[in-house]
């Protein structure tokens, strides 16, 4: 948030204070002068001024009403003065006032805010420069939105194309793999291989499917109040992991999840750390301040420090040696999606005390079931 | 040998669903078009539908609900978008179940076999005695429900679900224990199966389906049966 520097305010209202302060003072003293030439009948030195308002007077009146007048002549300058030191004041802070606002704006990510600039003063001038700046970056932000939508899309699209020949393939591979008893040797093998590929291509495009259907923003969370416990046990037992993992998560505790959705977050989590990490493999769940936290932590050798800020990022691999794993690297992306679906995060760290720590973070009234 | 009717338009899916199903032993039908499918379900009296959702002329979603208005056969919908409005379309149409293409003949087979065992009547004898819930009434004996003394058409599982709800009236039961007691779907089934045979229960036994009375949603907890 961007605050109008308090500095330049005070200096130009105490700059508009002086110059009232000035004028008045001056105005007063002349004033005062022809009080006392007036008063005293008697000219003050070489006063040119002085005598001139002597000679001016009509003789006729009462000193004293002279002097009257006189004061409030001064009076009236006074205010005078005050009033357009004021009114310079605003007209100059305004401007200021509304070209801070729209970058409040801007930088609260309205790219349409901008200033209406009027006169041509150097302030204006700023305003049409503001106002020329917030085009720029207006336009540029658009056409890199839509080349990323573009791009988006592009993958979407050829995902839904590679289903339906996949969904051929897939659906053939169990009647390869019986076969391969009665084939010759490399037969056999090179069966092996495209039904181990094509299994692998399946999960590839899925994800991509399933990403792409994030990035439209037609993922829809589908929450209902659950047993974590339960739903965390239900992920194990589904991939034969109850050996592999010490669960830390009180008998009854509850949570507002999706638990596809949370399966999905929980399989990768903790799939990840039976594979890269070293055993045990700890799952602890609480309930937080900020909703619920389960945290999946490994033995292993922690992640590597310039990799944790892309750990999330699609189709990143931490060890470039490790070429092809048989995941399709967008486990942790999809992951993160899921989290964020139900308004959490999932974050990752190293402790002190070796070891990778994944936690997800989901709040209690984050992911209001819908229905 | 269950007798399985395919409805899918692309040549190659066709061929290896049918290759895949029969290698598995079943006794496999294949049809290009919903017409032709519909055609097909009327003649062979099929045990259960594998039903593409892109096809051309009719598309899946109205080929369900025209098979819908003459027949209770399980329909499982292949959905070629895994888009969720897909899904709740299908659902929505009648069907009693769906899968994602690519579908690997393993999950098929399980969803073909869970969908088939769902359909044949519930062996368990249940308590005997009609149950009245409003104007409407259910004979746990002969399975006949009625409103108003009207008979009520209600497929496999709106009866299924209709009778776990009776049987716990009063009690919010969540979309997870439906999925289990009533679709013998384990955990991670979809939740959305719920939903959409309640939509449908609802418009059989509500006086007005929008404003429930007798099958109340409560948010984020599940359903409550009850008068």
């Amino acid at each position: 948030m961007i605050r109008r520097p308090p500095g330049l305010q005070r200096r130009l209202l105490l700059g508009f204070v002086g110059v009232a302060v000035l004028t008045a003072a001056v105005t007063s003293m002349a004033t005062i002068a022809s009080f006392l030439v007036v008063a005293n009948q008697h000219p003050i030195g070489a006063n040119r001024v002085g005598r001139r308002i002597v000679a001016w007077l009509p003789t006729a009146l009462p000193t004293r009403t002279v002097g009257v007048v006189l004061l409030a002549i001064g009076a009236a300058l006074i205010a005078f003065a005050v009033f357009t030191a004021a009114s310079i004041g605003e007209r100059v802070l305004r401007p200021v006032g509304h070209l801070a606002t729209a970058a409040d704006r801007m930088a609260a990510g309205d790219l349409g805010a901008r200033v209406e600039p009027g006169g041509d003063d150097e302030i204006a001038e700023v305003g049409r420069s503001f106002n020329l700046m917030a085009d720029n970056l207006q336009s540029s932000v658009a056409t890199l939105q839509q080349m990323e939508a573009t791009s988006r899309r592009f993958a979407a699209d050829v995902s839904h194309e590679l289903r339906t020949p996949l969904a051929a393939m897939t659906a053939v591979t169990d009647v390869l793999s019986a076969h391969t008893a009665g084939m010759g040797v490399d037969a056999a093998r090179a069966t092996n291989l495209v039904v181990r590929e094509i299994a692998h291509l399946d999960r590839l495009v899925n994800d991509l499917i399933e990403i792409s259907r994030f990035d439209s923003g037609t993922a829809v969370l589908d929450a209902e109040v659950v047993n974590v416990r339960t739903a965390i046990e239900t992920t194990l037992d589904l991939r034969g992991w109850r050996d592999h993992v010490r669960m830390e998560v009180p008998e009854g505790l509850t949570a507002p999840l999706d638990v596809r959705r949370f399966d999905v977050i929980m399989a990768n989590l903790i799939g990840n750390a039976i594979k890269y990490g070293r055993p045990p493999c700890v799952v602890c769940a609480s309930q937080a301040a900020e909703g619920l936290v389960v945290e999946v932590s490994d033995s292993g050798p922690g992640i590597a420090h310039d990799a944790l800020s892309h750990l999330f990022d699609r189709f990143y691999k931490a060890d470039a040696a490790r070429a092809r794993s048989d995941g399709s690297g967008l486990g942790l992306a999809i992951a993160r999606e899921n989290a964020r679906l139900h308004a959490g995060d999932i974050e990752a760290e190293n402790r002190p005390a070796g070891g990778a720590t994944f936690r997800l973070t989901i709040p209690a009234c984050g992911s209001v079931p819908r229905r | 040998v269950p007798k399985i009717l395919l409805i899918e338009d692309d040549a190659s899916v066709r061929e290896a669903f049918e290759i895949a199903l029969r290698h598995l032993g079943h006794d496999v039908l294949v049809r290009a078009e919903g017409e032709t499918g519909i055609a097909a379900v009327r003649e062979h009296a099929p045990d259960v539908v594998v039903l593409d959702v892109m096809l051309p002329g009719i598309d899946g979603f109205e080929t369900c609900r025209r098979l819908r208005t003459f027949s209770a056969v399980p329909i499982v919908m292949l959905t070629a978008r895994s888009d969720d409005l897909d899904v709740v379309a299908g659902l929505e149409a009648g069907a009693d179940d769906y899968l994602a293409k690519p579908v690997q003949p393993r999950v098929l087979e399980a969803k073909l076999k869970a969908v088939l065992r769902r359909a044949t009547p519930t062996t368990a004898t249940p308590p005997i005695g009609p149950l009245a819930f409003g104007d409407v009434v259910l004979d746990r004996g002969s399975l006949v429900v009625t409103k108003g003394g009207k008979h009520l058409d209600l497929t496999p599982m709106e009866l299924r679900l209709l009778l776990e709800l009776a049987a716990n009236a009063g009690l919010v039961l969540s979309r997870q224990q439906l999925l289990g007691s009533v679709w013998g779907l384990d955990y991670l089934g979809d939740s959305r199966l719920v939903d959409a045979c309640v939509q449908r229960l609802r418009a059989k036994i509500e006086d007005v389906p929008a404003e429930p009375r007798l099958l109340r949603t409560v948010r984020g907890f599940g359903y409550r049966f009850g008068a």
